[in-house]
């Protein structure tokens, strides 16, 4: 009895004194991390807009592609959208750059891990420029045969952040 | 002592010969960058397990060993995955979701188990370094041969500002000829097995000549 009681409490102390240096860690980590997310953000939007003033806004309808849009002061829009490819478990996220008309002016991808020589091909600058720049609402957006699942997210994530603009602007 | 790091690195390699942590080696030996980083994640989670467990191998009773290991593992690696996160943003976001499962990193827990649970703090110490070691030449050597069969050039970033190469060769003319099956999960078993027939051959080669030495 007297043993069991002694185990509890010297796995409890551990686990405390584990649970105490994770938290001093983190205090210290965090506004790093912080930070760094905030730094980068900011970056690839100034990729869109170089020298541009942003300002993230609200008012569009919430959906699961969306995650956020900014409005470059003057410029355009910049909208971030994420939808699922080939690849269910890492969803590919974009940044889309609109002019103040609603005309696509550019796009990057942030975030993609389809196989590669397939569904990786749509995220070729050649591919890109030519079927996500320079769009307007209307326009129809292509696919890439041979990768099908991957232009479609594409075309899910155009559609999704043509009407986010439409309803800001 | 020297004979144990020495045997941790062809004759008890815990990849090559005893098979241990094989998940993260195959998935993460994409590139040479990412293999130095996660050898070295790893290096430091078993230097720190391995020390803090025998420091408290003495009071730990058989019966609540398991959970105390994993609550210190665990506990280091979220520590690890935190600074890393800080200070090399780029390095985790290549390595992603594998530096978390350090913690269920076979190699660590065995080492806890097998060595510092009964040695003590000086030669723990110098257990988790040799091994740490050791698994980061076994990752480097596939991710060099992955790495350099599916772009045809092997580059190391600085982690802490992936601008900088610190070092880097590149065949221009090799790059019609490159193969991405390597850096595929095929690629990862082939070379893996290449690499590990090639240590079996090492291994029983020593054992072979021990054998007629004995005979003599």
């Amino acid at each position: 009895m007297k043993k069991a009681m002694l185990s509890v409490l010297l796995l409890a102390l551990v686990a405390a004194l584990a649970g105490a240096a994770i938290t001093y860690v983190n205090g210290i980590t965090e506004p790093v991390i912080e930070e760094n997310v905030a730094n980068e953000e900011r970056e690839n939007l100034l990729k869109m807009f170089p020298d541009g003033e942003f300002i993230e806004l609200d008012g569009y309808t919430m959906n699961d592609c969306i995650l956020s849009v900014y409005e470059a002061k003057d410029r355009g829009y910049v909208v971030k959208a994420a939808a699922y490819g080939y690849n269910t478990s890492t969803p590919i996220i974009v940044l889309i750059g609109f002019d103040k008309d609603g005309k696509t002016i550019g796009i990057s991808a942030l975030q993609q891990q389809e196989t590669s020589g397939y569904g990786a091909r749509c995220f070729e600058k050649i591919f890109m420029e030519d079927t996500y720049v320079n769009k307007t609402a209307d326009d129809k957006i292509d696919t890439l045969s041979g990768a099908t699942r991957t232009s479609s997210a594409m075309q899910k994530i155009m559609e999704a952040a043509f009407e986010a603009v439409s309803e800001v602007r | 002592m020297w004979r144990n790091f020495k045997d941790s690195f062809i004759k008890d390699n815990p990849v090559f010969s005893m098979f241990l942590g094989l998940c993260s080696v195959l998935a993460i030996s994409t590139t040479f960058n990412n293999a130095v980083g996660m050898g070295l994640c790893v290096t430091i989670v078993l230097i720190f397990s391995n020390v803090i467990i025998s420091l408290l191998r003495k009071l730990i009773s058989n019966e609540i060993r398991i959970p105390v290991y994993i609550v210190v593992i665990a506990s280091l690696v979220t520590i690890v995955e935190m600074l890393v996160h800080a200070y090399a943003p780029s390095l985790y976001r290549s390595l992603g979701v594998f530096l978390s499962l350090v913690v269920v990193n076979c190699i660590i827990l065995g080492r806890a188990e097998a060595f510092a649970s009964k040695n003590d703090v000086f030669s723990s110490a110098a257990d988790g370094f040799g091994m740490g070691m050791a698994y980061t030449f076994a990752l480097v050597l596939i991710s060099v041969v992955r790495e350099f069969l599916a772009n045809g050039s092997v580059i190391f970033y600085d982690p802490f500002d992936p601008e900088k190469v610190i070092f880097g060769f590149a065949f221009e003319s090799l790059k019609p000829y490159t193969m991405p099956l390597a850096a595929s999960s095929v690629g990862a078993f082939l070379v893996f097995a290449c690499f590990a027939a090639f240590f079996a051959m090492l291994k029983n080669r020593a054992a072979d000549k021990e054998k007629e030495a004995d005979k003599q």
